[in-house]
């Protein structure tokens, strides 16, 4: 009976859908607006009619001019990559001393004063905690100072019209102009720009910017470009250009992440993502003076605890891992240097080693993880007395003291730069792979989204290597 | 390794990308044709005789079985054993050499038009192909689609009674409304229409008349007719349109007493410091993003005026209700105002 | 039924500030559930961290929640539930990024529905709110960025925009933590049914359409005497939302609506 009548309301709504015909929505729409404007008449007063502030008009006219829209916009990028490299200097080294320096052989001391057996040394505080104090201090403070410096640009309203004004260009690769604003969130965590992808209401644009999101370098893998660009590209710049050169370096590997970002978002909207809607709308909300300290404290306290959490969760594994495979043998070699051998002829193509590739399958769960992984490979296989045994991360308190176990590891320019388009160009983190998955709901745009970034990087690399030994 | 040498990498690397490129190039890669060469299947012949022959029957064309193979451009042996297992199935009978419909045949061709429609509606509303592939794509998928898709599909569009480019959908027991139309070619000047129809076939008419910017649901005007050429004049801009090319767009002819708004634009067409007023959207714009714009404030009656030109040209920012809001010209040439 | 609803200067002086606790993210067994709706923009997450006292990430541009976040406060020892979503220019639309928002006013069954809307831009808003009037009698107006209206020499009446709307207006600057109490004291008024809102029905909607809608409401009224939306219901059928067609033929639709 029930039922019956409940088919009975939907039919009737199918006859009098067909009644009142396709111009439903438009008059229910209009309907609404109409009211809206009777409400306002009766209780709002506006003196000035809709006319935005002057100032506010005045702000934008510079901002999207045609003469300093986009000069304006390369330098507040600039600007900011600048003060992240430079600020992030002297904590960086201040937390290594202490962190590294000071309470590692603390705790050594400690350990064996207790007598704790040498595996469960090794494992706990060679491994665990050496890898968390590292990520710590290299990662720490380049965040705490460009998520601050990047949430006040988000407040004062600026990050809308950085879309709209690079709107034109997305559209040309077939994408969304507010996927700029999705990318500039995956400078700081490309598991976070994924998930802002939800304001790209068109299924085309939204596909295409979760899988180039992982080209904007994030949080994780500003540091090792900072790093290699300071040891190697620093080093062959005259000493007073040393930093110039390694700024220069990092903002172009930067810039050349956005490069792709276009390049890969073109290629799929021609081919595989050929069909799916797309349009386009972006509003420009008014200009607001963010409000300063209180950005900065939260976003700092606010990080530090993601920081934190991260560093627990991924990297203290990560760390115990690595001790276990230097220390495990099979045969006479330990797992680690047979992984590394297998892998070696594979990472020569591409101007890179089979250390820097092991370091990447073991930094899948987080990429702050890359480097000091690496230098403690280097060392277990050249054998260079660095380190304190097999599997222990140790203290690096100078950027040259890294150079010269990396030289001594058979680092060259080329292994350098090869790595810091490796670092661009790679699979996303397995947090980011996750959301990739949760926000696509395919298992297939999940792969893609992961293989694709390697496959371009593998090509990258190989042809950079090649041409580079041609001369 | 010791055979490793760079230039050698490069050019197998070449090599591989080649083959690549020879294997999925569009259109003409291997794996392409491969993959079609093995669909035309006897199930989709017969189902396009069926086809052929219902619109030409409804235009009271009869055909033979060379017509039939000239039409279809298939294979002649292929068509002759499809007619004559359809003639056993009893969907078609032969009258001489001609070959007519039974009504059982006239039904299953009305269930493949509806079909082919429902999903050029659907590739319309939903997906972002551009309006030349709409046709094309249908045309294989009418074949894949079974009663139950064909209903469900009509069912999540909102049993829709026209297809995008203005042709009736049949309904599930086969009734079809009527177009009332005329073709452009044949109006009179002054006549003022709304168009209701544009034909997709043949393919080069169809893509001038896209070309042009020409869309459903527009007021024209005609101003000038001779046999050369027809002058129309719709949405602030003149439109001169061949004969041939004008009879393939079917308008219905309305009241003389309807005023026709000479000073009717495109928002696109607006310059710096001037104010309009928003007449309507264009059926150009569907589903999804017509919502949203009408949610954003874009509805009758609303003043709209420059904020922000673009240093690139495009989008530009329209205040509309207090704010600022960018659009594509693509979509502001969809939405028409009065200055 | 027919009392007349409160603006919000009358109830400011019964604010009692001893009586709130903000309880940060423990959300654990509560008496009230409270939306903060509204379009993008408005200030909804810093008008839930004001409540709340958590730290909800804010920022000026359309789109920057994209996630619900919950928190909690009480106030006068009732634990109100608080729901920040993501904004919404409307809720007749079927697309996914405003699925979450949607999804929570009409099936979330919250106590009270907060609508922050922007102050100087209030027409537009007023788009969102009339909708959710249809589908709630339980609803607080927050005229939130009162400072920027006032900097754009904009006034508002917030007195007839209550008589108008049916409903409570408080005006705020949620930024400036100005207005709160008040709205905090509205919020538990409405909740406890000390104000009975009598909100607002669409007018303008032309004589066809509004026939057919009073028809099929009449019908779905007397299948189900006691929701309270069977116009917005209709509204939902005549534009074909395959989603309540589902809940109805389902016979899940009670449960979501009661
Ligand atoms: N001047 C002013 N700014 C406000 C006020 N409330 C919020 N804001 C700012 O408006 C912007 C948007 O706020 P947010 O809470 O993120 O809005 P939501 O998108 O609705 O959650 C932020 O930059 C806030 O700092 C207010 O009362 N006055
Ligand atoms: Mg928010």
């Amino acid at each position: 009976m029930k039922q019956k009548n409940i088919d009975n309301i939907i039919a009737l709504s199918n006859d009098l859908r067909w009644q009142i015909g396709d111009e439903f929505h438009d008059n229910l729409a209009e309907g609404i607006y109409a009211d809206a404007a009777e409400i306002v008449k009766g209780s709002v007063h506006k003196p000035n009619g809709n006319k935005r502030l002057r100032l506010d008009a005045k702000i934008d006219k510079v901002l999207t001019s045609k003469t300093w829209g986009f000069p304006l916009m390369f330098l507040i990028l600039a600007v900011v990559l600048w003060l992240t490299i430079v600020g992030a200097n002297y904590p960086s080294s201040m937390l290594g001393n202490l962190l590294l320096d000071t309470i590692h052989p603390a705790l050594k001391g400690f350990a064996s004063g207790i007598g704790l057996p040498w595996w469960l040394d090794g494992f706990l505080i060679d491994g665990v905690y050496l890898a968390v104090a590292w990520v710590i201090a290299v990662m720490l403070p380049p965040m705490a100072i460009f998520f601050p410096l990047f949430t006040l640009l988000e407040d004062f309203g600026y990050l809308p019209r950085v879309a709209f004004n690079l709107d034109h260009l997305f559209k040309l690769s077939g994408a969304h102009g507010k996927q700029a604003l999705t990318m500039s969130m995956g400078f700081g965590c490309n598991a976070a720009g994924v998930v802002a992808t939800r304001i790209i209401d068109s299924p085309r644009e939204r596909l295409i910017a979760i899988i180039t999101n992982n080209f904007s370098l994030c949080n994780g893998r500003w540091p090792t470009q900072i790093l290699i660009a300071t040891i190697f590209i620093g080093a062959v710049a005259p000493a007073s250009m040393a930093g110039i050169a390694s700024l220069g370096a990092v903002i172009g590997i930067a810039v050349l992440g956005i490069c792709f970002m276009f390049l890969v978002s073109w290629a799929l909207s021609k081919t595989v993502l050929k069909g799916e809607v797309s349009t386009f709308n972006l509003e420009l909300p008014p200009y607001r003076p963010p409000r300063f300290w209180k950005t900065i404290y939260t976003s700092i306290i606010d990080r530090t605890l993601i920081v934190l959490w991260r560093a627990i969760v991924f990297a203290a594994p990560a760390g115990a891992l690595i001790w276990l495979i230097s220390n495990i043998y099979v045969g006479d070699l330990s797992l680690a240097a047979w992984l590394i051998q297998s892998l070696d002829g594979f990472g020569f193509l591409l101007g890179l080693n089979g250390v820097i590739l092991v370091a990447y399958i073991v930094a899948i769960p987080a990429n702050e993880i890359v480097i000091p992984t690496i230098l403690m490979l280097t060392v277990l296989v050249t054998g260079i007395s660095g380190g304190e045994g097999a599997g222990v991360m140790f203290e690096l308190e100078s950027a040259s003291a890294t150079g010269d176990i990396l030289r001594a590891g058979g680092w060259t320019l080329l292994t350098a730069v090869n790595l810091m388009l490796f670092s661009l160009l790679h699979n996303p983190c397995s947090t980011t792979i996750y959301t990739i998955y949760k926000e696509t709901k395919s298992t297939k745009w999940t792969v893609i989204a992961s293989i694709l970034p390697v496959i371009l990087g593998f090509i990258v690399t190989f042809l950079v290597a090649q041409i580079w030994r041609l001369f | 390794m010791n055979t490793y040498n760079p230039f050698n990498a490069l050019l197998i690397f070449l090599g591989i990308c080649l083959l690549g490129y020879l294997f999925f190039r569009p259109k003409h890669g291997w794996f392409w044709l491969i993959k079609n060469n093995s669909t035309t299947t006897q199930k989709v012949v017969a189902e396009d005789i069926l086809k052929r022959l219902y619109h030409n029957e409804n235009a009271s064309n009869y055909l033979n079985i060379n017509d039939v193979v000239r039409i279809l451009k298939q294979d002649e042996k292929m068509v002759v054993e499809s007619i004559d297992k359809m003639v056993t199935l009893g969907w078609v009978k032969m009258e001489g050499d001609i070959v007519r419909l039974t009504k059982s045949g006239s039904d299953y061709a009305l269930r493949i038009i509806r079909a082919h429609r429902l999903w050029e509606r659907y590739l319309a509303d939903k997906t972002g192909f551009n309006k030349s592939e709409w046709h094309q794509r249908a045309e294989r998928k009418e074949h894949e689609l079974t009663i139950d898709d064909t209903d469900l599909l009509a069912k999540t569009l909102g049993n829709p009674q026209f297809d995008p480019h203005g042709d009736p959908i049949p309904t599930i027991s086969g009734k079809m409304a009527k177009l009332k139309g005329v073709p452009v070619s044949e109006l009179n000047t002054r006549t003022i229409g709304r168009i209701i129809h544009i034909k997709d076939k043949p393919d080069i008419i169809y893509k001038q008349i896209m070309a042009e910017n020409i869309h459903i649901g527009s007021i024209i005007r005609i101003v000038e007719k001779s046999p050369e050429r027809i002058v129309f004049h719709s949405e602030g801009e003149a439109f001169k349109l061949a004969p041939i090319v004008a009879g393939n767009i079917t308008v219905s002819v309305l009241e003389k007493d309807v005023s026709y708004e000479e000073d009717i634009l495109r928002l696109n067409s607006l310059k710096k410091d001037e104010i309009g007023k928003i007449i309507g959207i264009s059926k150009e714009i569907r589903g999804e993003s017509r919502r949203r714009l009408l949610d954003l404030g874009f509805v009758k009656g609303a003043d709209v005026s420059i904020d922000l030109l673009n240093p690139l040209g495009e989008p530009k920012a329209y205040l509309i209700k207090g704010t600022s809001i960018a659009l594509r010209n693509n979509q502001a040439s969809k939405i028409l105002i009065k200055k | 039924m027919e009392v007349k609803p409160k603006s919000g200067c009358e109830t400011c002086a019964h604010f009692n500030a001893a009586g709130l606790k903000k309880l940060g993210v423990n959300t654990t067994s509560f008496d009230h559930i409270i939306a903060l709706a509204g379009n993008p923009n408005t200030g909804k997450s810093t008008v839930f961290n004001a409540l709340t006292g958590l730290r909800q990430h804010t920022g000026n541009w359309p789109g920057k929640t994209v996630t619900r976040a919950e928190g909690a406060f009480e106030y006068n020892n009732e634990k109100y539930k608080l729901v920040d979503l993501p904004g919404t220019y409307s809720l007749l639309s079927t697309s996914e990024d405003e699925e979450v928002a949607r999804n929570f006013i009409l099936f979330g069954k919250p106590t009270v529905t907060v609508i922050v809307v922007d102050a100087s831009r209030l027409e537009r808003n007023l788009n969102l709110v009339l909708q959710i009037l249809e589908i709630t009698d339980r609803a607080v107006l927050c005229l939130n960025l009162m400072d920027e209206a006032k900097r754009n020499k904009i006034e508002i009446d917030s007195r007839s925009l209550a008589r108008d709307l049916g409903i409570p207006v408080v005006p705020t600057s949620a930024r400036f933590n100005q207005g709160i109490p008040e709205l905090i004291q509205t919020i538990s008024e409405v909740a406890s049914g000390a104000i009975v809102c009598k909100p607002h029905r669409i007018k303008n909607i032309p004589k066809n359409i509004e026939k057919a809608v009073e028809q099929l409401s009449e019908e779905i009224r007397k299948e189900y005497p006691d929701i309270p939306n069977s116009r917005w219901i209709a509204f939902r059928l005549l534009e074909g939302d395959q989603h309540i067609i589902e809940l109805l033929k389902s016979g899940e639709f009670e449960e979501f609506m009661a």
